[in-house]
């Protein structure tokens, strides 16, 4: 008995050891597994579906270059927030388990290529666009969100623009005409209509009875980085590219928190505000409730299949938008676009040997056809030259219209500390708004934080 | 010769509960100082960081969050712990003490239903019930409909909701020791004592009180520790927003929560070293101020 045992335990030790041994000594057949991580499901889906499409194609062309490599695509969709989807491939990077691929946003190049995660996917925009035909058909400002320090680090997914949107019914009930709502986005565009107008407009809306009292303008309930376009509209500055440093513009930052005070003490945001639940919010700024708000392009898509009556045709029937409006008259309106990027893990943090054929695959991902579905079924901007031209993305009346915000958007920094930056700025703005401080001192404060956590990189002006 | 044959057993009995110290404690604490020293961070991963000496903590004194977020803290802590991990939870227990058996089983049942239930799903039914009108069960029920103003609570009173929230699964903890304790208070000194004629509050007073001193230093101990270190709760109603940060979630959300992806590993570590050191402190002057050695010392009957 006790022999029997003994044989059986050495064949369990043995097997796998001559298994892997045939498998050397053969050099036969290779199956590369590239693990892919996006985020949110629903609309945004394509960002991994397409990845397992993509493979398929990869796995033909290179059994076509007489390969015997194949590559197997595990596509993940996270579905929580951005700050525990970062923590999460930080962690797995230090662990050596991170994806080959992370689709995520531009200001992460400079953080993770500094610890190693990523690799650099050439050392110019041009060395770049020879990959691939689709690399040199995308966008060329584009790639200034994902060059740091002269390389290229990632290769966009997608954009979007962050408009105010306006509800066109209530301008009615308020008595605007026909042409001067037509008017709006133009007068946004060109600095005639400021956010003092905004909110002379939304209290008059409030005192008319046209929409409830706090109704009158409703920014995005939560953190994000749409609060940065206030700042800028008020002059502010965040970054110096020549000396690598942040900025922080006090005179505009009080200006900014007290645009936020005032649009609670004139009545047209509710006193508290901040954190409402984002069902609530979709759902007041969709169905006319509210008549300005500002949000970004992918909300409309999710408006029209989950919140709007009538779907998008209702959306049309009362919804305007254009530019964020400046903060000074005369000044032009502008818009933050943050593009996605697909970023390639080094092999210390991912394991993965072939980050050729990970780029390869991102390119298969982003051919026109592909990246239009994602484009036009989540609302988010296209990312290629071509699309322009074509069909299935000319067809998406919103995509069209929409798209010429990209004519005066801006980018968030990519900096090591602009997350840091980041939070100080945010919480200054919360405690402002709340009316806790008043927006010279939440300012002060802010600058304060910074100052001690952000050290010699800050210029404060 | 004996007795240290029999304090040798008694290590051995301590071991498991000495190793489990070790690992998840000592360990744990070692290494967070260790790490509060350096300038770890998402940018310099775990491989890149450098030695950095007492920056941290000169971080910590000069930065301007410091004093607010240490008072949020000791405010949470302490009126938490006062009125409801200490104070409702014996309220429970005494109250169910006094109704029938099985009734008083099925409200101490009733009130284990908060920490039972999934933090995240539980915080939510907080923020439905407080959100703003038209949503929100207050607004719908209490405020609506006889015409008062309506707002949208948790911003409002967000300390208030950072304590009840909290609080109310706090003292499930508080009472579950408290009902033990007053059940194992011998029957004939608590029938003897009405008997005599002592009145109901009385013998709460008299009798109920003074035998709960031992659990009373436990639950508050226990409770102070328990209150300074968790965060989970406040994270998800308020994320730290409308001066609700408290220390914890601030080395939280330093070390491992940032909006845009880099997290201060060296100066979250700091900031959780310093809770150490206060939650150590507070375990020691509770042991002094309870006399926790005269309540754990030997019995005088193994002295004959």
């Amino acid at each position: 008995m006790k022999k029997a045992i003994a044989v059986l335990l050495l064949a369990l030790v043995a097997l796998p050891v001559m298994a892997s041994g045939s498998q050397e000594e053969a050099g036969g057949p290779e199956t590369v597994k590239l693990s892919v991580w996006t985020r949110e499901g629903g609309i945004n889906h394509w960002r991994a579906d397409l990845a397992v499409e993509a493979a398929e194609e990869l796995n033909a062309q290179l059994k076509a270059e007489g390969s015997e490599i194949s590559v197997e695509v595990e596509a993940y969709l996270d579905e929580g927030d951005w700050g525990n989807y970062k923590k999460k491939f930080s962690l797995a990077a230090d662990a050596g388990e991170a994806p080959a691929i992370i689709c995520s946003g531009h200001e992460d190049i400079p953080v993770w290529s500094r610890a190693g995660y990523i690799v650099p996917m050439g050392d110019s925009v041009q060395s770049v666009k020879a990959l691939a035909p689709q690399f040199d058909d995308v966008i060329d400002s584009l790639w200034n969100a994902s060059t740091w320090q002269n390389k290229v680090w990632g290769v966009p997914q997608d954009t979007e623009a962050r408009p105010m949107y306006f509800s066109t019914t209530n301008l009615k009930k308020l008595g605007w005409d026909d042409a001067r709502i037509a008017a709006l986005p133009a007068d946004m565009a060109e600095g005639r209509f400021t956010l003092d107008d905004l909110i002379a407009t939304a209290k008059e809306a409030v005192n008319k009875g046209v929409v409830e009292p706090g109704y009158g303008y409703w920014h995005r309930p939560r953190k994000g980085g749409d609060f940065v376009q206030f700042y800028k509209a008020f002059g502010g500055d965040l970054y110096d590219a020549g000396q690598d440093k942040l900025i922080v513009d006090r005179d505009a930052l009080v200006k900014f928190y007290d645009f936020q005070r005032r649009s609670v003490t004139e009545g047209v945001t509710p006193g508290k505000y901040i954190g409402t639940e984002w069902k609530i919010w979709h759902d007041v700024v969709s169905t006319n409730k509210a008549l300005f708000w500002n949000g970004g392009t992918w909300m409309w898509a999710d408006w029209a299949k989950n919140y709007a009556p009538g779907g998008e045709d209702t959306l049309w029937a009362n919804v305007g938008f254009g530019y964020e409006p400046s903060g000074i008259r005369g000044e032009k309106g502008i818009t933050l676009s943050h593009p996605l990027v697909y970023l390639v893990a080094s092999e210390d943090a991912s394991g993965n040997k072939h980050q050729d054929l990970a780029t390869r695959l991102i390119a298969l991902m982003s051919t026109t056809e592909r990246n239009t579905r994602h484009a036009v079924e989540s609302g988010h901007l296209g990312i290629l030259k071509s699309q322009n031209d074509f069909d299935a993305y000319k067809d998406s009346k919103f995509l069209a219209d929409v798209t010429y915000l990209l004519d005066n958007n801006f980018y968030q920094p990519n900096h090591v500390m602009y997350g840091l930056w980041f939070d100080a700025f945010w919480e200054g703005m919360v405690s402002a708004e709340q009316g806790d401080k008043t927006p010279e001192k939440a300012a002060d404060d802010a600058i304060k934080v910074m100052k001690v956590e952000i050290e010699d990189q800050l210029i404060v002006r | 010769m004996e007795k240290e044959k029999r304090n040798l057993t008694g290590l051995w009995f301590m071991l498991p509960a000495i190793i489990l110290v070790i690992v998840f404690f000592f360990i744990p604490v070692i290494m967070t100082i260790g790490i509060s020293l350096t300038d770890m961070s998402s940018v310099t991963g775990f491989s890149a960081w450098k030695w950095v000496g007492f920056k941290n903590y000169i971080k910590i004194a000069q930065h301007p969050d410091s004093i607010t977020n240490f008072i949020a803290t000791l405010k949470y802590v302490s009126i938490t712990l006062i009125f409801f991990n200490v104070g409702l939870g014996l309220l429970i227990a005494i109250a169910t003490n006094h109704l029938k058996n099985s009734i008083g089983g099925f409200f101490r049942a009733a009130w284990l239903l908060p920490r039972i239930t999934p933090p995240v799903v539980y915080v939510l039914m907080w923020s439905m019930l407080a959100a703003d009108a038209p949503y929100g069960v207050i607004n719908q029920l209490f405020r609506i409909p006889f015409g008062l103003s309506t707002t949208n609570w948790v911003p409002e009173y967000a300390f208030l909701f950072i304590v009840l929230v909290n609080g109310y699964i706090g003292a499930s903890f508080g009472m579950i020791i408290f009902s033990s304790a007053i059940e194992s208070i011998p029957k004939d000194i608590m029938i003897s004592s009405l008997v005599d004629g002592a009145s109901y509050s009385q013998r709460i007073r008299h009798i109920i009180i003074p035998q709960l001193r031992w659990p009373l230093l436990f639950v508050v101990t226990y409770q102070t520790l328990s209150l300074l270190t968790s965060f989970e709760y406040i994270m998800i109603l308020t994320d730290g927003n409308f001066s609700t940060e408290v220390w914890s979630l601030w080395s939280y959300h330093k070390a491992l929560n940032n909006y845009w992806g880099n997290f201060q590993y060296g100066f979250g570590a700091a900031l959780a070293a310093v809770l150490v050191v206060v939650g150590t402190l507070l375990g020691i002057i509770y042991m002094k101020y309870f006399r926790f050695d005269a309540l754990v010392q030997e019995p005088k009957i193994d002295e004959l």
